[in-house]
């Protein structure tokens, strides 16, 4: 007695500590647990940037309703509160007639020997510098001339004009009233980037209140705010998995409690039954935390279909050890139905270890929870349950007569063996068939994302022409100088590019920040002074502009030749910092080298591919080309292919598991045939009812093998032994309509995640169970 | 008498036939935007020569620049400067193409309002497109169609800032000279000489 008060406290102990542990551990909700851990170059890039790159900061906004003057107005307003909020990093509207920008001209005008890719020695010969000046002179008289007219003394050489030239994105969105507006419909247009950090849906949450909060005035006067971009996606996905986690709980527990309540007419065995939920839970939380750090909101969703595993364990518990009461009670359990849980267990724990050694950290949280929360159901079921209820439970009527009408149907399915087995045969034919469609899924079809937001995602990106840069090119290097020397090696072949008109145009880091190397260049061909002012007299000799109206431009030159490097921290004060920041980053990992991305806008009529731009830029060492939709696809092939492998393999170690404690081929045989058709009928009906079948179901079809190899156990232990009392069989039913029930609610999820894992799963169980109870001699 | 009464008669003839041509005629003296617009769109493509002359204030002598001009209705249509440099300004619907000191690079046109109405101004008179014109400017039509003048005003401050006013002359289908007077004082006058033209 006392060493199971021991067992009890204990128990206590853990639950209690695993409880405070749960409410300090970290969640997230973001897509990145579902990237690999361990990528190549142009994964990690893909993956940096999705994590924490200014992607994951950007949210675009749409103000419709009300005119075209209110909507304006509405745009200025809401920018300038945004902008005093200090949450946001930039914000733009269009309008860059504020003081930011203003500073910002005049640090370019500044710098510009610096940063334009004009200057070289040649420019400043006499004839570089004639016909520099006239090109120049050639902008004056037209509407373009009076940006240079102010800084003519200054500039005679246009240097900020090529600059700004190449700052200008060849897409942009369409300006009225002096801020951005669509060019389909009526609404007014700002792109904003958060200062909170990509993985901090806090901060991120609080950015869109003071959104909310800065536009409600407008609101109130009939104008609608409408919000895409991944700050939203992601906060809100955390708030609906965060809803429909604890909805599904708490649906799962009334029903279950519902079916246990009548099975047992007792209160105490329905909390008693519960026990072994909650222990998994709380195991497998505490196990994932420990592991990884965070807790996915996915994986903390799949802990509800815990609630349909860990219950049978109570179930057998109850209804056995009350069976063998006058045997001895739980000890006759211990020695009768704990052998079989425990190979159950131990089948389900081999077909999950396969998911625990995956790249990938989300579907490696998967297998980690349900080991973990799998052995701590079964702990608390075999240690707790019998200080609690030596006895088990009695049970009501409905639970007899529910054993016998299964006796009935165990008695009748036999004749159903061979239709069963002819479906099973077509069913694996059709998939044979059509093995190619099956797996449609991809890495979108995971995200909680609606058709509708994502419409007016893919509608408020066209508008600001953010959805081109579908191709961009990534320069690394070992230092962010080697990046940037990267990225000007790529320069000239993307010009090239833009003049064969296959490309519109490029961004990249490197225009506002050069590398040292170039910026030394370009120091060197600057002339002194006496020998610049000896060129720019002969230059202008006869010209209609005499080189004594030039001394600023001397001047500037002379400074230009002293002036320190532009630096990144230069750049950040002013409004162009961010767009530096945004192309230039260190990456994670060991080496952690830096990257420089240059992403390509397509010309108007051409689609773009990755096979026009390789070439064109072949030879250049630390350059190459990311296709972002092609990666996604790739990314998204290897994880459904690294997950079949883990599949396969899980499954294998459940047959060889089972062989070791079968030692018979022939019994062996006769519990895999079940399990085997049973996932080959649910995967074909689930394909031929055309849903995009994708990782997630995998994981599921796993969980089918683990659940149902229960119950073909079963049915193998009712031809040993010839008979098995009604109350197992009651259990057996029992546990099987839990199971099918709770995936089925599962099924329901707005998650496609969790969706996936219930469609598979509650049809997958039933059928197991039917499989098995057909397929094993009719009992005498 | 019977030489005077037909010298008379052959005058009054005249006078008739005159009157009667210039009755006739007389309508188009007070040339229509509608019936110019309509004029010009007969042309769907043109090839053409320009000399432009600016005169800019800060600089002691005129700048003179030629090339080609070149437009296809509905949206295209290309400047080539060949003297004194090289230099294409290319439009096609919503994008501006500029190659400029071996340089090409793309644009939104609509991303800046300024750019658009002073495109539209040659492209919208070229096909001949009333209502691209009416938009950014008040549009005044003066002449016959042998010889008419149109003169376009910036509706938007900000291009009015710029831009005081725009005239195009032509002779029928034909576009003759774009004369553009900046705010401060500048201009710039291009004339043109139709090298082709595609029949209607």
């Amino acid at each position: 007695m006392p060493r199971r008060r021991v067992a009890l406290g204990m128990w206590l102990l853990c639950m209690v500590l695993g409880i405070a542990w749960i409410a300090r551990a970290h969640y997230s909700a973001d897509l990145s647990a579902f990237l690999p851990a361990s990528p190549d170059t142009q994964q990690r890039v893909l993956i940096d940037q999705l994590r924490s790159g200014t992607p994951a900061r950007t949210l675009l906004l749409g103000i419709e309703g009300g005119d075209a003057a209110r909507r304006a107005e509405a745009s200025r307003d809401l920018a300038g509160h945004l902008r005093e909020s200090g949450r946001f990093e930039q914000v733009q509207n269009g309008a860059y007639d504020d003081a930011a920008w203003q500073r910002t001209g005049a640090w370019l005008l500044e710098h510009r020997y610096q940063l334009s890719p004009n200057v070289a020695p040649e420019r400043f010969t006499e004839a570089g510098l004639r016909a520099a000046i006239d090109d120049t002179l050639g902008l004056l008289g037209t509407p373009a001339g009076a940006a240079v007219k102010g800084t003519l003394e200054r500039d005679p050489t246009g240097e900020l004009t090529a600059l700004v030239e190449g700052l200008v994105p060849a897409t942009a969105p369409r300006l009225e009233q002096g801020v951005w507006v669509s060019r389909t419909q009526p609404r007014a247009l700002l792109l904003l980037t958060t200062r909170a950090a990509g993985a901090d849906l806090d901060g991120q949450a609080a950015a869109l209140q003071a959104l909310d909060a800065a536009f409600a005035r407008w609101q109130a006067q009939g104008l609608v705010l409408r919000v895409s971009g991944a700050p939203l996606f992601a906060v809100q996905s955390r708030e609906k998995i965060q809803r429909e986690v604890v909805e599904l709980a708490v649906v799962g527990t009334l029903v279950m409690g519902v079916l246990l309540t009548v099975a047992f007419a007792s209160w105490r065995a329905l909390l008693v039954a519960f026990l072994p939920v909650a222990s998994g839970v709380v195991a497998g939380i505490v196990a994932v935390s420990l592991a990884f750090g965070t807790v996915h909101g996915i994986t903390l969703g799949f802990g509800s279909t815990l609630i349909g595993e860990a219950v049978d364990y109570a179930i057998y518990y109850l209804i056995q050890a009350r069976a063998g009461a006058a045997r001895g009670g739980w000890r006759h359990w211990l020695a009768e139905g704990w052998p079989t849980v425990r190979l159950g267990l131990l089948t389900s724990v081999c077909g999950f270890a396969a998911l625990v050694f995956s790249g990938f950290p989300g579907l490696a949280q998967l297998g980690v929870f349900s080991v973990a929360g799998l052995c701590g159901a079964a702990a608390c079921t075999r240690w707790v349950l019998p200080v609690l209820m030596p006895a088990g439970a009695a049970g009501s009527r409905l639970r007899q007569r529910l054993g016998a009408a299964g006796w009935r149907a165990v008695r009748r399915l036999p004749a159903l063996r061979w239709p069963l087995r002819a479906l099973g045969i077509a069913a694996a034919a059709w998939l044979a068939v059509h093995h190619a469609a099956v797996w449609r899924g991809d890495l979108a079809s995971l995200s909680p994302v609606s058709a509708a937001a994502q419409a007016l995602d893919a509608s408020l990106r066209d508008d600001l022409s953010a959805s081109d840069a579908r191709l961009m090119v990534i320069a690394q290097g070992a230092s962010r100088d080697a990046a940037l020397q990267a990225a000007e090696a790529a320069a000239p072949r993307l010009e090239a590019l833009a003049a064969e008109g296959v490309i519109a145009g490029y961004d990249s880091p490197a225009r506002l920040l050069p590398s040292a190397a170039v910026q030394d260049a370009r120091r060197a061909a600057l002339p002194v002074r006496a020998e610049l002012a000896r060129r720019l007299d002969a230059a202008t000799a006869g010209g209609p502009m005499p080189a004594a109206r030039l001394a600023p431009f001397l001047d500037d030159v002379d400074a230009a030749r002293r002036a320190p490097p532009v630096t990144a921290e230069g750049l950040r004060s002013t409004a162009l910092g961010p767009v530096v920041d945004a192309l230039l980053f260190q990456g994670s990992g060991a080496e952690a080298p830096w990257f420089a991305l240059l992403p390509l806008t397509p010309s108007a009529d051409r689609r773009l591919a990755v096979e026009q731009v390789a070439p064109a830029l072949h030879g250049l060492p630390g350059v190459q080309v990311l296709d972002i939709k092609q990666q996604l696809d790739r990314l998204y092939g290897r994880y459904l292919h690294e997950a079949l492998l883990q599949a396969l393999l899980g499954a294998a170690a459940v047959v060889l598991l089972l062989g070791f404690y079968l030692r018979s081929a022939r019994r062996l045989l006769a519990v895999c045939e079940p399990l085997l058709f049973a996932v080959l009928i649910t995967l074909s009906g689930l394909a031929a009812l055309q849903l995009p079948l994708g990782i997630l179901h995998l994981v599921g079809l796993l969980l089918v093998v683990a659940v149902g190899s229960n119950y073909a156990l079963f049915f193998d232990q009712l031809q040993v032994t010839g008979n098995v009392d009604d109350d197992t069989l009651a259990s057996l039913l029992l546990a099987n309509a839990t199971t099918v029930v709770s995936f089925g609610l599962i099924g329901c999820s707005s998650i496609p995640a969790l969706s996936a894992i219930g469609q598979v799963v509650a049809p997958g169980a039933l059928l197991a169970m039917l499989l098995s109870a057909c397929f094993g001699r009719p009992p005498r | 008498m019977r030489a005077e009464s037909t010298g008379r008669r052959l005058a009054l003839m005249l006078t008739v036939w005159l009157a009667l041509w210039l009755g006739f005629a007389g309508p188009a003296l007070a040339l229509s935007l509608p019936e110019l617009m309509g004029l010009l769109a007969e042309r769907r493509s043109g090839e053409a020569r320009f000399t432009e002359q600016r005169e800019v204030a800060t600089l002691s002598a005129p700048l003179v620049s030629s090339g080609t001009l070149s437009f296809e209705a509905p949206d295209r249509f290309v400047r080539r400067t060949l003297q004194p440099r090289a230099e294409t300004m290319a439009v096609q619907g919503n994008t501006l193409t500029l190659t400029r000191g071996g340089k090409t690079r793309q644009f939104t046109l609509d991303a800046a309002p300024e750019m658009v109405a002073i495109v539209e101004a040659v492209r919208g008179t070229l096909t001949g497109n009333a209502e691209a014109l009416q938009k950014h400017f008040r549009a005044q039509v003066s002449g016959r169609p042998e010889q008419w003048s149109l003169l376009l005003l910036p509706l938007e401050a900000r291009l009015a800032h710029q831009v005081r006013e725009i005239r195009l002359d032509g002779q029928r289908a034909d576009l003759r000279g774009v004369t553009i007077e900046m705010h401060d004082g500048d201009r710039s006058v291009m004339q043109i000489e139709p090298l082709s033209a595609a029949k209607p």
